[in-house]
């Protein structure tokens, strides 16, 4: 939000638009109906005239007072006074001229000002000049006048009085808490104006239900260069986005193209975030990372979108980059990589003139770290491909279970050397997934090859699969559970790699599959590796659906479980 | 029973622009029992010796300067005179497109770098063995490290 939709806030002390301040003038227009009428009645002969002097001038008050309430100075807290007060005696005139107690109706409105305007000392004034106006024919006439036209006509005034000051100190208690409230909204849309105003490194966009611009931040200014009052109202958010890009979007949703396209995700699931091109003012393109979510008015009620953008262009060019370097650095290894091992296998196979064990023994620690380099730059490349989206599976059924026995195998020798137990243990039958056996395998190799590596002397490394089942919550529990073709769940196989070894500081942890990261514990250690082995794991297993945690101690071990859907 | 007929080793063209590699291919050349027809460093080379020599195989590096050993093993297939040439492609690239490409270029076989040489012996000796190539043949081999 900001002031393009909310109210315009309303400056400090300025009067409510809503209600008149308390105190303010009551209106005495109904008085002044009365007045006529009454001259009305008169002029007819309706009312009886005992004194014309008396008559003439009530009226006369009466219009003075109410002319005199307006000449006085605007903003004057006074200036309602004058109407009702001049009413008062306007009618004790005329009560006295005509001598008729019709005329103390007269009273009904100045009383109801003054109770109005001064509360119930406006009533108590009111009371009193009830009772003077209706001994008016008495006090000025000497006529004489009972009791009981005073007292009906003071206990009258007084009642109305006391109810109209309780009814106006009520309307002043909910007048003065809207004003209260109409403040705190416009100091809030103030404060929202401003945050909004103050972000310029992303754009906030905000739109209505059919995608019009309502929302338009400096952020988003500077983001598509084009000024507030130009697309505030004017213009679409879909403006902004390349056609082709929506069109594919609506394809592949099954949508509309447009609106419908750009916020179907977030419509499906609450919000989206994902990577768009905006197009600028000068046709030139940005890559954004755009957070959609739905915005609802005051009674919940969906009234458009959001569109909070970040400008990823060149971070995602710089990534681009990385990759296209990785990708380079990695092929251009491989060639001399070829002649390494090619020319070393000529050589240690060489029958007719054997090499000394000596010699044999420095040419094979060539050939290890050759072969190390050579399994570096295929994770080097394969990360690349799982970054570029270029990464496929050549799907399979598998037993896993001999999947994990080959890992063993494999890491046997390495285990050997550095005085680690290994411990299988997988399920006789076998457990079969549907999936790329190699790919699976490097999964594998990596967890048990990660395990051994930082597992001390004397450690253990224990590699267990057993079938489980994946309820619809995610939830796994051991065991293989009856398939029913109604449940929501789903039969998987459970592989843990747990070590004894040194363990991955809490606050590490989720950094564990991050490309290139590499534990404390490992640095501290010294063990080798360059921090892509997780990473291809969890590539690996992501594209087979399954998960993989990892639960870890400091100086204890770590266990990481790996969770496959199996193959029904 | 002796037929009198000497057989004759298969021939091959090899082309890399990596001197060291080349040596290497051409030491596993005469490992499978062939005859090296010419050893050449750029694809321009390559062709023209392949249209001279007639080889039973030409094994080909796929970057390599002039053009690349996919565009030669292109051109092969679309000359009558070489079409039946088996070829071999050696490549750093590994991936499942760089294979894919390959083959679909017309190649028999794809090796990846880095191959071991008894690897790459078996290849040359499969396929300069093969029957010459025809319109319906089919790739025998991808061969990703």
């Amino acid at each position: 939000m900001t002031a393009a939709v909310l109210p315009r806030p309303v400056p400090d002390g300025a009067p409510s638009p809503v209600r008149p301040r308390p105190g303010s003038a009551p209106d005495d227009l109904p008085t002044l109906i009365g007045f006529a009428l009454a001259a009305v009645l008169l002029a007819v002969g309706a009312l009886p005239v005992v004194d014309v002097l008396f008559v003439l001038t009530g009226l006369l008050v009466a219009v003075l007072g109410r002319l005199a309430g307006l000449a006085s100075p605007a903003g004057s807290p006074r200036r309602w006074l004058p109407g009702p007060a001049a009413a008062l005696a306007g009618a004790a005139l005329l009560h006295a001229g005509t001598g008729s107690a019709v005329t103390l109706l007269l009273l009904t409105g100045p009383v109801a000002a003054l109770a109005g305007g001064a509360g119930r000392r406006g009533a108590l004034a009111g009371a009193a000049g009830a009772a003077l106006a209706a001994m008016a024919p008495g006090l000025l006439t000497g006529a004489p006048v009972g009791l009981a036209v005073p007292l009906l006509a003071t206990a009258g005034a007084a009642a109305a009085g006391f109810a109209v000051a309780d009814l106006a100190a009520l309307q002043r208690s909910r007048d003065a808490e809207l004003d209260v409230a109409t403040r705190m909204l416009a100091a809030r849309a103030r404060t929202m104006t401003s945050v909004i105003d103050a972000v310029t490194e992303q754009s906030i966009i905000g739109t209505d239900v059919d995608g019009v611009v309502r929302v338009w931040n400096p952020g988003a200014e500077r983001l598509l260069g084009l000024p507030r009052h130009e697309v505030v109202r004017g213009r679409s958010i879909v403006d902004f986005h390349l056609s082709e890009e929506l069109a594919a979007a609506a394809e592949a949703a099954g949508t509309a193209p447009g609106l419908a396209a750009l916020v179907h995700a977030a419509q499906e699931n609450g919000s989206d975030v994902r990577d768009w091109t905006y197009v600028a003012a000068d046709g030139s393109r940005r890559t954004v990372s755009v957070a959609i979510t739905p915005r609802t008015d005051d009674r919940g009620e969906h009234a458009g979108w959001n569109f909070v953008g970040t400008d990823m262009t060149e971070a995602r060019a710089t990534e681009r980059l990385k990759d296209q370097f990785v990708s380079l650095i990695s092929h251009e290894l491989r060639t001399p990589l070829s002649s390494i091992l090619g020319y070393l296998e000529l050589v240690l196979d060489e029958d007719a003139d054997p090499l000394t064990d000596e010699q044999r023994q420095f040419l094979t620690t060539v050939e290890r770290n050759a072969h190390r380099l050579q399994r570096l730059v295929g994770d080097l490349l394969f990360t690349a491909q799982v970054e570029a989206g270029r990464f496929t599976l050549q799907p399979a059924d598998v037993d896993l279970a001999g999947v994990v026995r080959a890992a063993e195998e494999t890491a046997r020798v390495t285990a050997a050397a550095g005085g680690v137990e290994l411990v299988v243990a997988v399920p006789d039958d076998g457990l079969v997934v549907r999936g790329d056996a190699v790919r699976l395998g490097q999964a594998c190799d990596n967890l048990v090859f990660n395990a051994v590596k930082f597992t001390p002397p004397g450690g253990r490394v224990t590699l267990s699969l057993r079938a489980g089942w994946r309820a619809a919550d995610g939830r796994v529990v051991d065991g293989r559970v009856v398939d029913d073709p109604g449940s929501d769940g789903e039969p998987v196989a459970v592989l843990s790699v747990r070590d004894t070894g040194v363990g991955i500081p809490a606050g590490e942890q989720k950094e564990l599959f991050t490309r290139f990261f590499r534990a404390s514990t490992a640095r501290r250690n010294a063990v080798p590796g360059v921090g892509l082995g997780l990473t291809i794991t969890k590539a690996i297993t992501t594209a087979h659906g399954g998960t993989i945690e990892v639960d870890s101690a400091e100086g204890e071990g770590t266990t990481f479980t790996l969770v496959l859907p199996a193959a029904r | 029973m002796d037929t009198g007929v000497t057989p004759v080793a298969p021939r091959v063209l090899v082309a890399d622009d990596e001197d060291d590699v080349r040596g290497l291919v051409d030491l596993a050349v005469g490992r499978a029992g062939c005859t090296l027809v010419a050893s050449v460093a750029d694809g321009p080379a390559a062709l023209a010796t392949a249209r001279a020599q007639r080889p039973d195989l030409a094994v080909l590096d796929v970057s390599m300067p002039g053009s690349t050993g996919l565009e030669v093993c292109t051109a092969l297939r679309a000359d009558p005179a070489t079409a039946g040439v088996r070829v071999l492609l050696l490549s750093a690239g590994a991936s499942p497109d760089d294979v894919a490409r390959g083959l679909a270029a017309g190649a028999d076989a794809y090796l990846a770098k880095p191959f071991s040489v008894a690897e790459l012996v078996r290849a040359v000796r499969g396929l300069s063995t093969a029957p010459p190539r025809t319109a319906g043949s089919r790739p025998t081999a991808g061969l990703p490290a």
